[in-house]
Order: structure tokens, then C-alpha cells, then sequence
């Protein structure tokens, strides 16, 4: 009884399933008071869902949260603010037309006297934690540091007696981190608890008192920072290998493919590596490292400062998506439904798609071509439609997936660029998308993968290049390296 | 329960043909007027401009935009047009405004692509401007005045052909409408660029990923919408044998309302020229039978509206059911 | 602060401000013909002259700060007019009149909000038609002819002179002006209209009303509209349904001008009354220089072309993607 008071957040049994996926499985923690509380854990381990469901964005399945000695069974975001649980997310929860003064107190504008009174409150309140930020700048003009101060300052406008920071440093350099790093401290010193959750190993040593490690919706461990070290905790969150998530790597690396030179960007500094024939080269960062970029521009959907490519030995220029699709490469892009599928067109349509210009003869379409390409496609990669009529938007995602790899398959591509090509699809059909992997390279094809999921990379690719801040930072061969000498460099 | 629903949803998808069936059949026990062969030709005849500027809206709104500028256009290409016949005869008059509506679509498409709108209301509001620099240039040409066929010097036949000749016992201006129909529908079903308009108006992004000129098929549709501006253009100055500087206002949102009543969707990528086709055939038939009823003028220009905001309400119920 | 930083803010501002650059620019210009256009008369008349399109575009703006525009405004403030006049000659008393007209343009506001908002269709589109509907409801009253009116007060609402000098048109534009701009500026209202304009989710999630705030900008919208066509119709002394026929389009794009994007969010009532006066500077610019009135609309159209078209262009360049 005694202990149960000094906690402020409660969690205990708390599941979530989504449709083909439990994201959570009856997690349980306990934040006291006062503390700096770290969450480690891989993308996809189940953080961001349990941040959601104590904000009240999602609605929990199972089990009871206890917020400051109140069992809370349903709550809404602005419910949850006022209860005193802020939570500051990576994109950030601004509106940048406004300023900072009014974005602190939004919609509370007439609590504090007009705007006077607003700009003057939220200056005590930014003062008190250090912070010179003029209260009349506009949130936009800010820099990532200083919209994150405004954050903070919010919850505390709330009276917050638990803050919750979601990867709080993943933009901020390495002087802002550590002014960061005086206020959580400084927050703590008042007795609010922050629940501090990041990839980033050394400022969970630094900063955090009790570190819980999260991997596949479940709490795997939880100990005081103290009793854990460096190496433990990696091999925590990388963990297992569960045996059969994976089909058999593939062996089929041949002579290079596509050589990419002195490529620049605006995000992109000095990029250079080489694709193999018949490999399955796996790109790995942090979100907004670059890894994305790198391929977009490669692909010519970016604009370049500066490219160079290689193709099989000859200068390539490719500007353009359709100059790449004309030299074989095909792009499976990471958002699948806004820059992948047509939704309201059929799976057939959205399969034919790309094939439309090899189907069509002096731009005429055939249409039974068509109709033979979407059947194919459908055998060949399993998809389970009812029919090639059915509408993509009526399927699952793993099939949706399969869909715009099927409409790539068709044109028998060099090189295929796959970003995020499992994300949100169930174990079943992420297996056959690997098998579906092995298989090209097996005909001779490339592949460049990009994974936030790290023993998926680290599992197919024949080649990793480590990606930080816009910059290659390592190559490795998974087989060789293990998992954490990776991922340290990836984190940079 | 299947079976209700399904018959719910195809209701849904056709209730343009709902809507012409309920129509004749209540105007039929209504009037008896209406089921004579007269009224039938009547109606037929009004498948006059609007139905070819509507025609040309309905593939800028299967690719996801949306064209003010057929005002314009159709108010230049006319007094041009007519202007022209005297000095360069009625044959070169004619084809240098079919030119002119092409020319003044494409030069849309070039201006919105360079400043590169992507919403529609971006390009609502600069085919808005380019509007009015058109409809200005219709009114500094005749100085405000309107032409008259009357007038002219050279023989006109082509345009009095168009305007009120028959072949066999339909009126030539349908005839032609048909052929343009067919040619356009067979251009947007059957050709690659055809359908690249629909991957347009379906994903801008995915198509563009999948290799494909987006720029260049923007420039189409505002290209094919300037072209059938201006023979919706042409077929008016010969349907009522004068040019005006401002005939072209009111078309645009006719011409949107066709569309949309047809069914094919604001928000692009489905939908067809037969589509609106119904579309225009349920307003025609809207309006003949409120004529036959007597109701005024003013009452079908209202109903017009409420047609129009009742068919985009839809047009959004459907989307949220797909959504 | 020292007079560099100044002069750098000072540019900041004016390279933001675009149509207070086209402002000057016109005013300069006008510097070197000798017409009648540095006189007070004529100052009065583009200010009053803009007072019909300027009330308006407070209530449009609005709805553009809460990301949506109403485009259904040439229409009410038609219908309006038209409402107000065809009551005072069936004997209704004035300020009767003047009520049910502004209820009209209430209800046409709340059914586009309705729409919009709640049923969420494209503001564009939709108001575009209702302007259709609402314009054949002035038709189907008036008959498609100009109505006068025969009770010689109604007159005296907007042809009044203060002072014997001063149009009270200018009064009213800019009571309507500050209290849009004390609503906008100082208000819980306004500030979270631009709230909702910035950042919906935010909004939302910051436990703002966002459905009820942004249908009743809506409602505001019809309202001003409204109030804009009884100071038309008691101006013209008449009402008719060709009053407004553009003035809905030219609204919304006067606002934009102005520097309230309709991406939402971002501007405020003076920048969209900046807006308005632009155009109607124009105008009143090229009346001094005798140019036609043709001439007139193809340069409106250009600039409309232009400043809009480069508005799209610093957002694709700032999206830097192909």
C-alpha cells in the first residue's frame, strides 16, 4: 500500500491487438514518482502504441492503467493533459503558424487574460526552465531544440506530473542535447516523473534511473540503470532470432550493377557505393537519417545537387522516375497508400500499372495483355483477392504490398528498391515478401532494402551500409558483424 | 442481406440513371406531352455547347483538377471565330478556332504546370485568372460588341450546317457530338495516355513513381478541355448566329455540374465521358420537363444549383464510403 | 536599434508582404502622371469603393484562416440586397428588413458550414455551386430585373456624409474592420480559428471545438456577406440579380493576395483588407490613367495569374520534390 502511493503511472496486463498483429502483449510497468524512466526498444517493439493508448488516441484492449492513484478506463487526449500526463511526441504537436507564447497555452487563450497575459505566463513559465526562446517568435521559425522546449513548457502548463518524451533527441545536435539533459534533470529535481524513450543507448545511461526494454509488444526486462550495462541491454532488444521468421539467405552476388558516385543532396552528403548483381544490399538508420532520401534521389524522384551513376559499366542520367524505370529499376515506395496504390482502382489495375507502357503498342493499351498480367501476377505471388476486379482498398496489407511489388515483377527489373517493404503487414505475409526477395536475386536482379525492423535487414541483406545524418557511416556484412556493432554505428 | 446491399450499392453507383428513369416516367404521367416524338427531338437538339465543354471538364476532373477557364476560352474562340470568316472564309475560320481553344487549353496547362499547382484550389484560382485575361481579350477584340452572322460578307453554310442541319433526322450538331464522344472515349480507354489521365486523377504520386509524365498529362487535359471548349464555342455561335464577348459565362459550373451529376468524382480518377453524358442528359431532361410543366426559368436556374449541390454531396457520400 | 536592422526588417517584411510592395509600387507610379489621383476626393472613393468587397472579405477571411474559403459570397450578398429591398417595398419596416436579409445570409453560411464542415466536402467546389443556387433565387424574386426601392430612407444607410465630406460607407468599413481584427487578434474565437487553420490534428487534440468553431466561421462569412449586400443595395438604392457576379471569386482572391493562405492559418484581417485595396487601387489607378475597362480585367487577370501562381511556386520549392 505504502509503495503503490509513491507511483505515479500504473500499468499492469495492458493489451492491444490489431488486425493481424498484437502489438502489445500484457505489458506491465510501474513509474514512481520523480524518476527518469527509460523505454529502450527496436521500431515496432510496441513504444509509440503504448504511448498512444495512455494519451487515449487508441483505446487499450485488456488490463488497467493507474494514473497518481486514479484508475483511468477511458480518456481523450486534452482529458489526459488536464489529468497532468503530457507526452511530447517526435513530430511535434505545434502549429507553426502561431507563436510560441500561444501555441503553450492553445485554446486556453481566455484563461490567462488575452494575449498580453498569455505572452506573460508563458514566459514565467519558459524562464523557469532556463529558456531564453522570445514568446512572440513563431513556432516555425524555431529550431527542433527550441520547438521542444516549447513542448515542454506546455506540459508544464498543465501542471504535468509526468511527461513523456518519444525519441526526444533524435533532432537535436549534440550542445542542445545536453541542455536537454540539465532540464530533464532539473524537471525531476521537482518531482515530476518523465518517461524517457529513445534508440539512442548513451543518453538512457545518462540520463534515465530505471530502464524497461520492450521487443514484440512485450516487456522483456526492467532494472534500475545501475545493474545493466552497455551490451546487455543491445543483446535485450535485438534479442532473438526466432527460427523460420526468415527463409535461407540468398547467394547470387555477382559483378557490380549500378555504381552511385558523388552523390549530394540537401540532406545527402558525398554518397558513394556499389550494387552487385544478385545482391541484397540493406540500407540501416535511424528514421530521417537519409535512408529514404538516398534512394529517392537515386531512383530521380529528389532533386540532386550533384549524381553520378554507373550502370553496368556505362554513365547512366536519370532525372526522372521514368528514366529509371527505362534503365530497370523499380521503386516500392514506403508509404504504400499515398505514394504507392491507386485505391479506388482494382488490385488488377494497380498491378498493370507500371506494365502499361510495355502492354501498350504505339500507345495503344491491350487490354487482354492486361487482364493476363494481373492473373499472372496474382498466381505468381499468392495474392489473396477474390479477383483482379476487387477494389486494392478491400485488401489486406500484405497483399496490397504484394500488389506493387507484383506490378514491378512484371517488367523484370535490374535493380528493385524496396523501402519499408513489411511495415504493417502480418508474420505470414512478410515471410513470403522475403521468399518473393530470394527469388529475384535468384534471376539476377538487385535489391536495395530499407528496414526500420534492424534483424530483417540484418537477416536478408547480403551487404548493409550504415546511414547517419545523411551520411554512409559503415559497411558490413551481417554475417560477419553482429547485430550490435551495427546498430551502434547506425545510431552514430 | 447480400443481395439488398448489393442493389443499395448499385443504385448508388448509377442514380444519374436512376434519376433520367424517375424523371421521364413522372413527366410522362405528368404531361403526355412529353412522350411525343416532337419533345424527343427537342431534346436531342439540346445536346448543344454545353454537352462539349462538359465533355472536355470531365477528363481535367478525372485527373484531379479543375477548369474556370472554358469561360474564357469559349467567349474568345466565338468572336474570333466569327471574326474571321470574312477575312480568311469560313473553312480556315473554322479551324483557326478549333487552333485558338487548343492553343489557349495548352497554354492553361504550361502555366499551371511552371508554377506547379497541385490542389485543386490552387488551380481553381489561377484558371479563375486566366479566365478573365481571356473573357478581357474577347471584349478589347470586338470592343464589347457582339458580331453577328447576319452580317457577314462570306457564305457561313458550315456554321448553319452545324447549328441547324440534319443528318437523316437528327440534327447535325448531335451527330457530331457523337463522333467527338466516341473519339475522345476511345482515346481515354484505349490509349496509353488516355489512361494515364486516370492514374492522374487516381494517385499523382504513384503514377509519377511508376514512370510516368505527370507534367505532360496535366498539359493534356487542359489541351483536350481548350479543344472542346472551342467547338462547344463554335456549335453556339452557330446554334443562335452571333458572337458575344461574354457568351461563355455560367458554362463553367454548368459544365462541372454535368460532370459531377454523371457521377464521376471530384476527387479524380474515375468516371467517363458517357458518364456525363447522362449527366447532361438528366439536366436537359430536368429542364424539358419543367418547361413542360410551365416552371419558370428562375425555378430551373435554382434547381440547377440544388442539383449541383445535392450531386457534390453525394459525389462526397460515396467517397467517405470508399474512405 | 540601430538603423541597419531596421532597414534589413523593413525589407524582411516588405518581400513578405507582397501586396504592400504592389501598394507602393502603384503609388509611385502614379507619381509621375499628372492626374487627379493624389487628391483626398479621390482617396475617399477607392476607400469607399472598397468598403462593399472589404466587409466581405472580413467574413471570407475566416473561413480561409480555418483552411476552407467561401466562395458562395457574390450570391448572398445578392440575395441580400435583393431580401431587403423586396421587404421594404412590401411595407416592411427597415431595420425589419435589414434583420431577415442578414438572417438569410446566416442561414446560407450555416448550410455551407453544414456541408463543409460536417459533411465534409470540398469547400471549393460546393460554395462555388451555392453561389449558382442562390444567384437563380435572386432571378426567381426579382424576375431578372433590377428592383429600386421606393422607400427613399433606405438610401440614407450608405449615401450619407459625415462631416458633409466623408462617405459613412468608410465609417462602417472600419467599425466592421477593427472588430474583425480585435475578434481575430485578441479572442479565444480568432486565435483558435487560426489554430484550426494551422494544424487541425493539434487543434483538435487540444481540446478546441474545432467542428463548431469552423461552421460557425461559416455562418460569419454569410453574415458579413449579408451585411456587405444591404450597404450595395441602399448605396445603388436597387437590387439586382447581377450585383456580385464576381465578386465571390474576386473576394477570395483579393484575400489570398493579401497574404491569408488558404494552406490556412496564416494572415488576419488587415492583411486580406490589404488585399481588397490592391485590387481596387488598380482599379482606381488605371481609371485615373484613362485606361478601358477591358484593359482593366486583363490586367486584373495577370496580376491575379501571377501573384497566385507564385504563391503555388514557393510552395514547390520549398517541397523540393520532382
Amino acid at each position: 500500500m505504502e509503495q503503490k502511493k509513491d507511483l505515479i503511472l500504473k500499468i499492469s496486463g495492458v493489451t492491444k491487438r490489431f488486425p493481424g498483429v498484437l502489438a502489445l502483449d500484457n505489458i506491465s510497468l510501474e513509474v514512481p514518482k520523480g524518476v527518469v524512466y527509460g523505454i529502450v526498444g527496436e521500431n515496432g517493439a510496441g513504444k509509440s502504441t503504448l504511448m498512444k493508448i495512455l494519451s487515449g488516441v487508441y483505446e487499450k484492449d485488456a488490463g488497467t492503467i493507474e494514473f497518481d492513484g486514479e484508475v483511468i478506463e477511458r480518456t481523450t487526449p486534452i482529458q489526459a493533459l488536464h489529468r497532468g500526463l503530457s507526452i511530447i511526441y517526435q513530430e511535434f504537436n505545434l502549429v507553426n503558424t502561431m507563436t510560441v507564447g500561444e501555441n503553450i497555452f492553445l485554446g486556453r487563450f481566455s484563461e490567462n487574460h488575452g494575449m498580453r497575459g498569455t505572452h506573460k505566463k508563458a514566459r514565467e513559465l519558459l524562464d523557469s526552465i532556463g529558456s531564453k526562446i522570445d514568446t512572440y517568435a513563431l513556432v516555425g521559425d524555431l529550431s527542433a531544440s527550441e520547438m521542444q522546449m516549447v513542448e515542454i513548457t506546455k506540459a508544464l502548463s498543465f501542471d504535468s506530473k509526468l511527461i513523456i518524451m518519444d525519441e526526444p533527441s533524435s533532432s537535436l545536435t549534440a550542445e542542445e542535447l545536453k541542455k536537454l539533459g540539465e532540464i530533464i534533470f532539473q524537471l525531476r529535481d521537482r518531482g515530476i516523473s518523465i518517461i524517457y524513450i529513445s534508440h539512442k543507448l548513451d543518453e538512457i545511461f545518462e540520463y534515465c534511473d530505471i530502464v524497461t526494454i520492450m521487443r514484440d509488444g512485450c516487456v522483456i526486462d526492467t532494472k534500475p540503470i545501475g545493474e545493466l550495462d552497455r551490451s546487455e541491454m543491445i543483446a535485450k532488444m535485438v534479442g532473438r532470432t526466432i527460427e523460420n521468421e526468415y527463409p535461407p539467405r540468398a547467394h547470387f552476388v555477382g559483378e557490380p550493377l549500378l555504381e552511385v558516385r558523388n552523390l549530394n543532396t540537401s540532406k545527402l552528403h558525398n554518397i558513394n557505393f556499389t550494387l552487385h548483381k544478385g545482391e541484397i544490399l540493406g540500407l540501416v538508420g535511424l528514421v530521417g537519417a537519409g535512408r529514404t532520401e538516398i534512394i529517392r534521389a537515386i531512383y530521380g524522384a529528389d532533386k540532386v545537387k550533384s549524381k553520378e551513376l554507373i550502370m553496368e559499366g556505362k554513365p547512366v542520367t536519370v532525372t526522372t522516375p521514368r528514366d529509371a524505370k527505362a534503365l530497370g529499376m523499380g521503386l516500392v515506395p514506403e508509404d504504400r497508400k499515398q505514394q504507392g496504390l491507386i485505391l479506388r482502382f482494382s488490385a488488377g489495375d494497380n498491378i498493370t500499372m507500371a506494365a502499361l507502357s510495355r502492354t501498350a503498342k504505339r500507345g495503344i493499351l491491350n487490354r487482354r495483355k492486361e487482364k493476363e498480367i494481373a492473373k499472372r501476377q496474382i498466381e505468381n505471388l499468392l495474392i489473396k483477392t477474390p479477383g483482379a476486379g476487387t477494389k486494392v482498398l478491400n485488401l489486406s496489407g500484405g497483399n496490397q504490398q504484394k500488389c506493387i511489388v507484383g506490378r514491378w515483377l512484371e517488367l523484370d527489373p535490374k535493380i528493385l528498391i524496396l523501402d519499408e517493404p513489411t511495415r504493417g503487414i502480418d508474420v505470414g505475409a512478410k515471410y513470403e515478401i522475403y521468399v518473393l526477395m530470394n527469388k529475384i536475386v535468384e534471376a539476377g536482379g538487385a535489391i536495395i532494402m530499407i528496414s526500420s525492423e534492424l534483424p530483417e535487414v540484418l537477416n536478408m541483406s547480403n551487404r548493409v551500409l550504415t546511414i547517419c545524418d545523411g551520411r554512409i557511416t559503415g559497411e558490413f556484412s551481417p554475417e560477419e558483424v553482429p547485430a550490435d556493432i551495427i546498430m551502434d554505428r547506425a545510431i552514430g | 442481406m447480400e443481395k439488398t446491399f448489393n442493389l443499395k450499392r448499385a443504385a448508388l453507383q448509377n442514380l444519374v440513371l436512376l434519376g433520367i428513369v424517375v424523371l421521364c416516367v413522372v413527366t410522362a404521367i405528368v404531361e403526355p406531352l412529353f412522350l411525343t416524338q416532337s419533345n424527343f427531338t427537342n431534346i436531342l437538339r439540346q445536346f448543344g455547347p454545353l454537352s462539349f465543354v462538359a465533355l472536355g471538364m470531365t477528363y481535367v476532373i478525372i485527373g484531379g483538377f479543375i477548369d474556370l477557364s472554358v469561360v474564357g476560352i469559349i467567349s474568345l474562340v466565338g468572336v474570333v471565330t466569327l471574326s474571321l470568316i470574312d477575312p480568311i472564309g469560313q473553312v480556315g475560320a473554322l479551324l483557326c478556332g478549333l487552333l485558338l481553344g487548343t492553343a489557349l487549353g495548352f497554354l492553361n496547362g504550361i502555366v499551371l504546370v511552371k508554377f506547379g499547382a497541385m490542389t485543386q484550389a490552387e488551380v481553381l484560382f489561377i484558371t479563375y485568372g486566366m479566365s478573365s485575361i481571356f473573357g478581357a481579350i474577347a471584349l478589347i477584340y470586338t470592343n464589347s460588341e457582339t458580331e453577328h452572322m447576319s452580317r457577314l460578307a462570306n457564305p457561313y453554310t458550315i456554321f448553319t450546317f452545324i447549328g441547324n442541319g440534319k443528318i437523316g433526322p437528327f440534327a447535325a450538331s448531335v451527330i457530331l457530338f457523337a463522333a467527338a464522344l466516341a473519339m475522345i472515349e476511345w482515346f481515354y480507354r484505349k490509349t496509353l495516355w488516355g489512361r494515364q489521365i486516370a492514374l492522374m486523377g487516381g494517385n499523382k504520386t504513384a503514377a509519377t513513381l511508376c514512370g510516368y509524365n505527370m507534367k505532360r498529362t496535366m498539359v493534356l487535359v487542359y489541351t483536350i478541355c481548350g479543344l472542346f471548349s472551342a467547338i462547344g464555342s463554335i456549335v453556339l455561335i452557330s446554334r443562335v448566329t452571333t458572337a458575344s464577348p461574354v457568351a461563355g459565362a455560367g458554362y463553367e459550373t454548368d459544365a462541372i455540374m454535368s460532370v459531377v451529376v454523371g457521377g464521376t468524382a471530384l476527387a479524380g480518377g474515375t468516371g467517363s465521358g458517357i458518364r456525363t453524358v447522362l449527366g447532361v442528359l438528366l439536366i436537359i431532361l430536368l429542364s424539358n420537363c419543367m418547361n413542360l410543366l410551365g416552371v419558370s426559368t428562375y425555378v430551373q436556374t435554382i434547381m440547377d444549383g440544388v442539383v449541383l449541390v445535392i450531386a457534390i454531396w453525394l459525389d462526397n457520400r460515396k467517397e467517405q464510403q470508399i474512405h | 536599434m540601430d538603423t541597419k536592422s531596421i532597414f534589413i526588417k523593413a525589407k524582411q517584411l516588405l518581400l513578405k508582404q507582397k501586396a504592400v510592395l504592389a501598394i507602393l509600387a502603384m503609388i509611385i507610379l502614379m507619381l509621375f502622371f499628372d492626374t487627379q489621383f493624389f487628391t483626398a476626393y479621390n482617396w475617399m472613393n477607392i476607400f469607399r469603393s472598397a468598403t462593399v468587397q472589404g466587409i466581405i472579405a472580413m467574413g471570407v477571411t475566416m473561413t480561409v484562416l480555418c483552411a476552407a474559403c467561401d466562395l458562395s459570397v457574390g450570391g448572398t450578398m445578392c440575395l441580400s440586397g435583393v431580401i431587403a429591398i423586396m421587404m421594404i417595398n412590401g411595407g416592411a419596416p427597415i431595420p425589419v428588413a435589414c434583420i431577415c436579409a442578414l438572417l438569410s445570409g446566416a442561414l446560407v453560411g450555416a448550410i455551407n458550414g453544414f456541408l463543409v464542415v460536417h459533411q465534409r466536402t470540398e469547400p471549393f467546389i460546393i460554395t462555388l455551386g451555392m453561389g449558382t443556387l442562390l444567384k437563380g433565387i435572386s432571378q426567381l424574386l426579382t424576375d431578372a430585373h433590377p428592383v429600386a426601392c421606393t422607400n427613399m430612407s433606405f438610401m440614407q444607410i450608405s449615401n450619407t456624409k459625415l462631416f458633409g465630406q466623408i462617405p459613412i460607407l468608410i465609417l462602417y468599413m472600419l467599425i466592421i474592420f477593427l472588430l474583425f481584427f480585435w475578434i481575430l487578434r485578441f479572442t479565444n474565437y480568432g486565435r483558435n480559428c487560426y489554430a484550426i487553420g494551422g494544424n487541425y490534428e493539434v487543434a483538435k487534440y487540444s481540446g478546441i471545438n474545432v467542428l463548431a468553431i469552423k461552421w460557425s466561421a461559416f455562418v460569419i462569412s454569410g453574415l458579413a456577406a449579408a451585411l456587405a449586400g444591404i450597404l450595395l443595395s441602399s448605396r445603388m438604392n436597387s437590387a439586382s440579380s447581377v450585383y456580385g457576379d464576381n465578386t465571390g471569386m474576386l473576394v477570395n482572391c483579393g484575400v489570398v493576395i493579401g497574404g491569408t493562405s488558404f494552406a490556412g492559418g496564416v494572415g488576419g484581417a488587415a492583411q486580406s483588407f490589404i488585399g481588397i485595396f490592391v485590387l481596387q487601387l488598380m482599379t482606381n489607378c488605371m481609371d485615373c490613367l484613362g485606361i478601358g475597362a477591358y484593359i482593366q480585367q486583363l490586367l486584373q487577370g495577370v496580376i491575379i495569374v501571377l501573384i497566385l501562381g507564385f504563391d503555388c511556386y514557393g510552395r514547390l520549392r520549398k517541397r523540393e520534390r520532382v
